[in-house]
């Protein structure tokens, strides 16, 4: 692509830009959306090692799963991939890829 | 078009179509500044430039993951979510005959206080359901319930995995979690290959869905087909899920809406609930009580953790005295580990977050070289707790870098169309 004057004076534009506001704010700004996920990931391993908010930290251990996967008359009582769990529970998968291959043979870049 | 939560949304709940061709994100054209936010967060490029000015479009459903990073890194708001069964549910909230199931991700209790003015990641689980409560949910039940069901599944499928190794039929090693319906998605699109090594397991709303009728129908004396499932997600693309054809095994639909944290706290805004001032409240039994191993599904690595402290115990026969399994926990890119378990050997595992960090494991699978027994994988960096159905940060609308360079484009933009 040839550069006109008007590209040339926005891509200096740009250059001032980041000149003027640093490639520090750059990687400020990626390292604060870092920051906001951990805050909240820190929230999350809080509540699972905060006995007042979950009595049990492991999933065989809550009463309502021994209720459901009962071997007398739980709901599942054949255990975890008995035959009612594969019915409910479990699923299959189906072969997408057709579409987005239709989409690069009409000239459609994606990353992979 | 309505704004929820800084999000624009159209009022839209589709029934019984094919999820492929709905664009559950999209740019408004007239909003985007063409600053490309959006292309570096896409895991996929299904976001593109589509003329000079740089405006930027989801190109085709076909190619999209549904995730929303590009909505909620979007400095300008210019990014719009096509479905929203807000309107929906106020209507089956007031129908009397109709039984409305709440079925809250984990995730939504860590993001939901934010948008009433609590700080980054408060857990406000309990004035969660106590607000579903007050808006007239008649079943507080819990997706966390069926994390902890997905682990016994999900655990189980593994170890079987593991010892049908070498005979005839077995199922192929490393086992993908199937929690994530970007990455199931994503595997399907790209990677359709390996889907036999992708659990089994549906995610743990795809489960609650289809107990709730059946299960929940049966101990509450319920007619199942009076049963209206809401599922409250910190995702977008869980939308797409809950549309998928096959879920269907209660013998009706089995997710009915879904919406997002964005949308709750809309509806609890609309309703008028004074939120902050709601006491703690406990979820309904039956398909509500959970543990820490389900809440922590909403980090990267969280599922991972949940699964090992469940397989230690089965696999050696001992108990698991102190549950923390902090080598899983992962705040961003790849992270492996080697976990011991005593009477049985080295359990190799990789947790990733972020579709390329996805790509990289997948390839090394494709070619053989994965030396891992688990992988597990979220399309959101960091996990659920970053979902495209979150509160937004409020620093990413506040970038002086973003909103300068997009200043200075839409500028000279400007002067060329005058000209």
């Amino acid at each position: 692509m040839k550069m006109n004057r008007r590209g040339f004076i926005k891509a200096c534009g740009i250059m001032a830009g980041y000149a003027v506001l640093g490639l520090n704010t750059v990687r400020t700004a990626a390292a604060d959306v870092m920051n906001f996920v951990a805050q909240r990931q820190k929230s999350v391993y809080d509540a699972d090692a905060n006995s007042g908010i979950y009595k049990y930290r492991k999933s065989q251990d809550n009463p309502m799963i021994k209720k459901i996967y009962d071997h007398k008359d739980g709901f599942l009582h054949e255990g975890p991939c008995g035959h009612m769990s594969h019915h409910l529970l479990h699923t299959h998968y189906v072969d997408r890829s057709a579409r987005v291959a239709a989409l690069k043979d009409k000239g459609f870049k994606f990353n992979l | 078009m309505r704004q929820i939560e800084g999000v624009m949304y159209q009022t839209n709940a589709p029934k019984g179509v094919d999820p492929d061709g709905i664009f559950f994100v999209q740019v408004d054209a007239t909003r985007c500044e063409a600053c490309g936010s959006c292309e570096e967060v896409c895991g996929t490029g299904a976001i593109q430039a589509i003329n000079e000015d740089g405006i930027r479009q989801v190109v085709d459903p076909a190619a999209c993951m549904n995730c929303g990073q590009c909505l909620i890194s979007c400095p300008y708001g210019a990014i719009y979510e096509g479905v929203s069964y807000v309107d929906e549910i106020f209507e089956k909230l007031k129908d009397p005959d109709t039984i409305v199931v709440s079925m809250p991700a984990p995730a939504v209790r860590y993001g939901l206080g934010e948008c009433f003015g609590a700080p980054t990641g408060t857990y406000v689980g309990g004035q969660m359901h106590a607000a579903l409560r007050q808006l007239g949910f008649d079943y507080i039940w819990d997706n966390e319930f069926t994390a902890d069901v997905t682990i016994m599944e999900e655990g189980t499928e593994l170890i079987q995995r593991v010892k049908e190794q070498g005979k005839k039929d077995a199922r192929p090693l490393p086992q993908f979690t199937s929690c994530c319906p970007g990455w199931v998605k994503f595997a399907e699109t790209f990677y359709p290959d390996l889907t036999p090594n992708l659990s089994s397991c549906k995610s743990p709303i795809g489960m609650l869905g289809p107990l709730a009728k059946t299960y929940g129908a049966h101990e509450t004396k319920s007619e199942a087909r009076k049963i209206y499932t809401v599922s409250i997600m910190p995702c977008i693309a869980k939308k797409y899920e809950g549309l998928r054809p096959e879920l269907a095994d209660s013998g009706f639909r089995d997710i009915d809406a879904t919406i997002n944290t964005r949308e709750l706290a809309y509806m609890i805004k609309t309703a008028g609930i004074n939120f902050n001032s709601l006491p703690s409240q406990q979820p309904d039994p039956i398909l509500g009580d959970s543990t820490g191993a389900a809440t922590i599904f909403g980090n990267s690595g969280g599922v991972m953790e949940a699964a090992l402290r469940l397989a230690y115990e089965v696999l050696s026969g001992k108990k698991l005295s102190n549950p923390d399994i902090k080598v899983v926990r992962t705040h961003e890119g790849i992270n492996t580990a080697d976990v011991k378990v005593p009477g049985f050997g080295t359990v190799k595992v990789a947790v990733a977050s972020g579709l390329a960090n996805a790509a990289k494991l997948c390839d090394e699978v494709r070619a053989g070289k994965s030396p891992y027994h688990f992988i597990e994988i979220m399309t959101c960096p960091g996990g659920c707790v970053n979902g495209g159905g979150q509160p937004l940060d409020p620093e990413i609308r506040a970038s002086l870098f973003r909103s300068t360079v997009a200043q200075i484009n839409k500028r000279f933009r400007a002067r060329k169309v005058g000209a």
